[in-house]
């Protein structure tokens, strides 16, 4: 259980991290506002609380590494890396343009503080799984975390990286399933079945767990039990809201990819205001 | 002729430059057994990670390590590297730049032959050659391979070497030294026509030289065992001196060394006769090594007809 200090804190940062997202996308007219405030708890979770990181050397071998599998979602992640000073904040305006050290997508080479190239569906979990080795060969006690979309799922690099992963027994490699329950194109049911998410990772030899992935403590705590030895790798499956946050976005796939106008992006500040429940 | 593997060579030369340098490992997608990786696993039993038949996680788990300090060879089939794994290879190779490099078994249909299209690999080097900032070698034989690795083993970044099935003819002797990114002639008889060639085929290339000295046509036999970077500058020089052009590669004539070649002269406004010798974009069949080469116009005769 975290404190209640603590939990407020994490609150409020993944509100501001939310409405960094909202104003990056409305001020670059492009991007992926569902998908990334689908997984804000959660990335504000690990970098403010569960990963071992120092913004001033973004480079450091004994670092936590993060993989945003779902790359459509960056604005949050790049939110999360000026909000922590990997860069300056201004360069959110930047954001999708020419020059810009914020790529569509997230770029290990342009951005400080990106672990990993990502974008194209899938590799979150094989390009973790081979980090992981990398740390147990090296002997070294740093974690890997992931965030993979449910949709995503659907690519079969996933289940391939999933069983290696397993075989490998790399208990220091911890998946996070942002279970929204949508992709590109309707709800994950009707596109592609992926469902019984739970019971396919744990046929695969995943320790599994399910969480509310808006609840704070929840998460943590699902990253705490990981600590301990298991010779396994870990699934979380976080239940989350597409969209969640602002009210107009959620569950609401058109904003899948969408670009709030000057008006939709003032209602959405307001809802995203500090002191305001989501 | 003494024939050696040059899958074996590549395990030889990746051993001796992992002795030297702790963070070389190597990845398998259920390859190890093809790939003659025994003796690699018995020095360096903590270095070598199987992924299972997953190649395009292969490659994206090599990045990982990769992207934590390591030096990844991913070591399977050529075809499954270069095609079903083309985007992994692009995206977590090429663009990230990171030190994986790949080791592409049974290419051309000389190292697949009698496993059929499935095995055979002609379109490797096209799909490839067109990522930006991958390094592309295709040595000749078993000596050249090791050599190779070894120099790759000194450059940073993303690369592809392209072996064979393990029984290839000895070329080029103990003596030859392996230069990356340089082309070498072999061989110079006279200015009638440039045959530049990459691969296990050189052995036919020289063969058909010797053809062509014997009835008085003067040939330089120049070998490209570099795709990528390619040695433009070298190649123009050798066909300005030239008064035709033939390529020769065991590879569909579209995309690879032919085009490379055809780029160059093209581009330089060097307008010579051009025959591109390689497999005229159809897809082969099983049959012995030597009779396949025979059969899609690779023998020394047809090499030298299209000479004059």
């Amino acid at each position: 259980m975290l404190n209640q200090e603590t939990r407020t804190a994490l609150a409020a940062k993944a509100r501001r991290l939310r409405r960094m997202v909202v104003t990056t996308v409305h001020q670059a007219g492009d991007g992926h506002p569902g998908p990334a405030l689908s997984c804000a708890d959660i990335v504000t979770a690990l970098y403010y609380r569960c990963m071992r990181i120092d913004p001033a050397w973004p480079r450091w071998e004994d670092r936590d590494r993060f993989i945003l599998s779902k790359g459509h979602a960056c604005t949050v992640l790049y939110a999360a890396l000026a909000d922590l000073g990997y860069f300056p904040e201004s360069a959110l305006t930047t954001f999708r343009s020419l020059g810009s050290i914020l790529q569509g997508h997230p770029d290990m080479n342009k951005t400080p503080g990106v672990d990993m190239t990502s974008g194209s569906l899938g590799h979150g979990i094989p390009v973790g799984a081979g980090m992981a080795a990398a740390a147990r060969l090296a002997g070294r006690d740093f974690r890997v975390y992931t965030v993979v979309g449910d949709g995503e799922l659907n690519e079969g690099i996933v289940w391939e990286g999933a069983m290696a992963a397993a075989r490998m027994g790399l208990d220091n490699l911890v998946a996070f399933v942002d279970c929204n329950g949508f992709q590109s194109g309707g709800t994950t049911e009707e596109i592609s079945g992926m469902n019984r998410i739970r019971e396919r990772f744990e046929a695969f030899g995943w320790r599994c767990r399910e969480i509310d992935g808006h609840d704070f403590d929840q998460i943590v705590d699902a990253v705490e039990e990981t600590r301990a030895p298991s010779g396994k790798p870990t699934m979380i499956l976080a239940r989350t809201v597409k969209g969640k946050g602002v009210s107009f976005m959620e569950n609401n796939n058109d904003w899948h990819k969408g670009v709030p106008d000057k008006e939709q992006l003032a209602r959405a500040l307001v809802e995203l205001a500090d002191g305001r429940e989501l | 002729m003494t024939m050696r593997g040059t899958r074996e060579a590549f395990i030889q030369g990746l051993l001796e430059a992992a002795q030297a340098d702790p963070a070389i490992v190597l990845v398998c997608a259920d390859s190890f057994k093809a790939a003659r990786a025994a003796p690699f696993a018995a020095a360096f039993p903590d270095r070598v990670f199987d992924v299972g038949i997953a190649e395009q996680a292969a490659a994206a788990f090599a990045a990982g390590l990769a992207s934590c300090g390591y030096k990844p060879y991913v070591n399977t089939y050529a075809g499954f590297i270069a095609m079903r794994a083309l985007e992994q290879v692009r995206l977590y190779a090429g663009y990230t730049g990171l030190d994986v490099k790949f080791a592409g078994l049974n290419a051309g249909i000389y190292g697949g032959e009698r496993e059929g299209v499935t095995h055979q690999f002609f379109e490797d080097l096209a799909a490839l050659r067109a990522i930006p900032g991958l390094e592309i070698v295709v040595p000749a034989d078993a000596g050249q391979v090791r050599q190779a690795v070894l120099a790759l083993a000194s450059r940073r970044g993303p690369a592809y070497i392209r072996l064979g099935s393990g029984r290839e003819p000895d070329i080029l002797g103990p003596e030859h030294r392996f230069e990356f990114g340089k082309l070498k002639v072999l061989s110079d008889t006279g200015t009638d026509v440039a045959l530049f060639t990459q691969g296990p085929v050189l052995a036919r290339v020289l063969k058909a030289a010797d053809l062509l000295t014997a009835r008085g046509i003067g040939a330089v036999v120049a070998e490209a065992a570099t795709l990528k970077p390619f040695d433009a500058e070298a190649v123009a020089a050798v066909a300005a001196r030239c008064a035709r052009v033939v390529t020769v590669e065991d590879h569909n004539i579209l995309g690879g060394l032919g085009s490379a070649v055809a780029e160059t002269l093209a581009e330089r406004g060097l307008a010579r006769p051009l025959v591109r010798i390689g497999i005229r974009d159809v897809f082969p069949q099983s049959g012995p090594a030597e009779a396949l080469l025979d059969h899609y116009g690779m023998r020394p005769e047809d090499i030298a007809a299209v000479s004059v």
